[in-house]
């Protein structure tokens, strides 16, 4: 292992410096274009597009200047639809995603105060990651009501054992280490090295977890609010959208249903590759692969 | 074992299955899977045509009343006393024979049940002979007629806690089989006194909307309910059938204040904003029927007015025109309602002309009439916030909300249930507690009429008298929105026979003549 391990450090310092700064161009790339959507789906509620207005006189209309996406079977815009909807989902996908990162993150690090903790920890992950995925989320969103905080709790409260899992198994790899051992005996309190030896260590992965969690909040979201669970059939959401455009599908209205399920797709990806590019330039042997 | 859930689902796909037209089999989706079962005591069939029991009198395709299981019936001078002499080959699908003893105990038990057929009025229901009936009411009440063409007749001997799911009854059909949530299987009664069906076999599959748009679409279903709004987009081999009805759309207003009472179920009453009458008249005033009947049903509906509109109990006088936002607005400011602080949102103190207008979260065609209402409304500075819920959330919200619901019916007993102030907070009549003394008189007067002609201009003058009433003109207790067509999309080689004018009824109005249809095709 410490062999396999020199090897693949003995090839690197020759091409490292040059595949590292190839990858951290990729992740600012794939980071302006994360935040250039973030900064689009911010501004729609503040663009000139009313995606609640109704208008019987423009029902189930293509693709035109005047409404690039089309409109609805009641006559709605579907791009201002369309840019509201992300807006939502995006709201969603950060507070969920945010919730869920703060609870994998607390009970980490609740994990290395003592091994009952340790073990309980363990314990709650294992079955919280033993329960069927989406029928957890559906039982806690129905149980919290449904709506908008109903999609947000179920995905948080669903979301956080993985990366809680990732960052367990990092702090006792760190609290294990000799310097952190070293400074227990100099007397340093466990908040100190909580702080000072911990936060740095997991700093990476909680960031990297927590753009990882973002996607499948969003896809969720979409999922709760296509069975009805969700945001109310009104409002503008991916999922309402989709749902409704089974309809529109039918009477030939493909835009009811390709722009929006192309705005998710290019949301969810978006946010996924930028993930994996954080992901990687935080691994120490991945980074300049 | 492990085949056993595929051949379950294998097993299911048959049954909804598209089979040849010799093997003469139907798939409908309609929906209307009653919540209660098919028991007629509990309300299944209530607006007639209970599929599996046979009635006393039915009505026809123009609503005339016609001998179903009676072949004579008359009431007494004293309108008290209603005398039905029974047909006396009518046979419950087991074979057995329907007798007076059985009509008695229906109208008996569902008077003891209380439940949706509401019999209270009826003193006694005895059997004078085999086929002689008497029905002895407490007091006189016109609409009784009504329960005679919509209580389903049950078997005496054979009614008991599962009669809902297992339904046996003299109708022209009789059960197979009942998945809830899933689908009905109904196949001819061979002892029905009217004739056979050339269908041996009728699966009714419930889903949603979608469920039947894709059922459509994929041919598996023969007949299909559809929104309004998508109904002129048939897949190829159906066509579309637009049923007229009676069937209305209104938005309900709480009419009392919000005063912290709540219902025995613990369900808040009241709203400061809709107990107002300026409010509600003003909506009235204000809402555009035709933009919504555009809007929600694409052309196919008329605008509403009132609970009955155009029917012979109904009042125009009482109606208000509305699209006249101008008018609404002045109404609002005559009460005090002024847009202060600029929002475009009147208020009245510290009281802002805001409520919520709830809508099944399940029904599209709901759904847009509720934000239709809410977007005109905002035009005169009412902001009307559209919520969509489920059913048993509305039930919880109905009386301190305004909600979007729907109603429509042959006769004029509905108007008694929504408006009279003994039904406030009854079910889901008059869930508002609307209550006007002068209503309540004409209501009663118009039930104890000589006659149902004599009726009428009592109906009317609760509707409106030329002073108050139940109508926008009065009261406003509804803003009334549109009258529905029901659409369908029909296999071209489904003759479903003549339409009747459809009441309100959650699914099953169409199959009022299911035993006359015909295949066509070869």
């Amino acid at each position: 292992m410490t062999e396999t391990i020199m090897q693949q450090c003995a090839g690197a310092p020759q091409d490292m410096p040059v595949r590292r700064g190839a990858a951290r161009r990729q992740l600012v790339r794939r980071g302006a274009v994360v935040a250039g959507i973030l900064a689009l789906v911010t501004a729609a509620p503040f663009l000139p597009l009313d995606p609640l207005h109704l208008n019987p006189a423009a029902r189930g209309l293509g693709p035109s200047l005047a409404a690039p996406f089309g409109t609805d079977l009641l006559g709605r815009d579907v791009l201002a639809r369309t840019l509201t909807a992300l807006a939502v989902s995006a709201q969603v996908g950060l507070a969920a995603a945010a919730i869920s990162t703060l609870i994998a993150v607390t009970l980490a690090l609740a994990a290395t105060f003592s091994r009952l903790a340790e073990r309980a920890v363990g314990v709650l992950t294992e079955l919280a990651l033993g329960l069927p995925h989406f029928v957890l989320v559906l039982m806690v969103a129905y149980a919290a009501g449904g709506g908008m905080s109903g999609v947000i709790l179920g995905v948080a409260l669903t979301h956080w054992p993985r990366l809680c899992r990732v960052l367990r198994h990092e702090a006792q790899t760190v609290a294990a280490a000799d310097y952190v051992r070293i400074s227990r005996a100099l007397g340093r309190s466990r908040f100190w090295v909580a702080r000072y030896h911990l936060a740095p260590h997991l700093l990476p992965q909680v960031v990297v977890g927590f753009v990882l969690i973002f996607p499948h909040a969003i896809l969720h979201e979409a999922g709760l609010s296509f069975i009805g669970l969700g945001i109310e059939p009104h409002l503008p959401s991916i999922g309402v959208m989709l749902a409704d455009s089974l309809r529109g599908l039918m009477a030939g209205h493909w835009w009811v249903a390709v722009f929006p399920g192309l705005g998710l797709v290019f949301l969810a990806l978006s946010f996924e590759v930028f993930g994996e590019s954080l992901r990687r330039a935080a691994d120490p042997v991945d980074g300049g692969a | 074992m492990k085949y056993i859930p595929l051949a379950a689902i294998a097993l299911s796909l048959a049954a909804v299955q598209p089979v040849p037209a010799e093997a003469r089999s139907l798939v409908l989706a309609v929906g209307g899977e009653p919540d209660a079962g098919f028991d007629p005591i509990m309300g299944w069939g209530r607006y007639g045509n209970p599929l599996f029991q046979a009635t006393l009198l039915r009505r026809g395709a123009g609503l005339e009343l016609e001998g179903d299981l009676a072949t004579f019936w008359e009431l007494s001078e004293d309108r008290l006393t209603w005398r039905i002499v029974l047909r006396e080959d009518a046979r419950f699908s087991d074979g057995t024979a329907l007798t007076a003893e059985d009509v008695a105990f229906t109208f008996n038990t569902a008077r003891d049940a209380g439940g949706l057929a509401d019999l209270s009025v009826l003193a006694q229901a005895r059997a004078t002979g085999p086929n002689t009936v008497e029905l002895h009411l407490r007091q006189p009440r016109i609409t009784f007629i009504s329960h005679l063409a919509s209580l389903g007749i049950v078997p005496a001997s054979a009614y008991g806690e599962t009669y809902s799911r297992e339904p046996l009854g003299a109708g022209p059909f009789r059960m197979v089989e009942w998945r809830e949530g899933e689908q009905l299987v109904v196949e001819p009664n061979p002892h029905w006194h009217g004739g056979a069906s050339p269908f041996e076999r009728v699966s009714f599959v419930f889903g949603g909307e979608e469920t039947n748009l894709s059922l459509a679409r994929t041919g598996e279903a023969h007949l299909v309910a559809v929104p309004p709004i998508q109904a002129d987009w048939a897949p190829a081999g159906m066509r579309v059938l637009h049923v007229e009805t009676v069937d209305n759309r209104g938005v309900m207003f709480p009419m009392v204040p919000d005063e912290g009472q709540t219902t025995d179920a613990g369900h808040p009453i009241g709203n400061d904003v809709t107990a107002d009458p300026a409010i509600r008249r003003a909506v009235n005033l204000a809402l555009d029927r035709e933009a919504l009947v555009q809007l929600a049903l694409a052309g196919h509906g008329r605008p509403a007015y009132g609970p009955a509109d155009g029917l012979p109990w109904d009042n125009p006088a009482g109606y208000l025109p509305g699209a006249d936002p101008i008018a609404a607005a002045a109404v609002l400011e005559a009460a005090g309602w002024q847009d202060a602080n600029g929002d475009g949102i009147v208020e009245r103190g510290d009281l802002r002309a805001e409520f919520t207008i709830v809508y099944p979260a399940s029904d599209s065609t709901r759904q847009a009439l509720a934000l239709g209402a809410a977007q005109q409304l905002q035009a005169i500075g009412i902001d009307a916030k559209p919520s969509g819920r489920s059913w048993d959330e509305i039930e919880v919200m109905m009386h301190a909300n305004a909600v979007v619901f729907g109603w429509g019916a042959h006769d004029p007993l509905e108007i008694y249930s929504l408006y009279h102030s003994s039904n406030a907070g009854l079910g889901w009549v008059n869930t508002g507690f609307y209550s006007n003394p002068t209503v309540d008189a004409y209501l009663e007067a118009a039930e104890a009429a000589n006659s149902f002609e004599a009726s009428l201009p009592m109906w009317q003058a609760a509707q409106w008298d030329g002073s108050t009433g139940f109508g926008a003109r009065g009261d406003a207790a509804w803003a009334w929105l549109v009258n529905l067509e029901h659409s369908y999309w029909v296999s071209e080689c489904l003759d479903t026979g003549a339409s009747q004018i459809h009441p309100h009824g959650h699914g099953f109005p169409i199959t009022w003549n299911l035993q006359d249809w015909r295949w066509t095709c070869q």
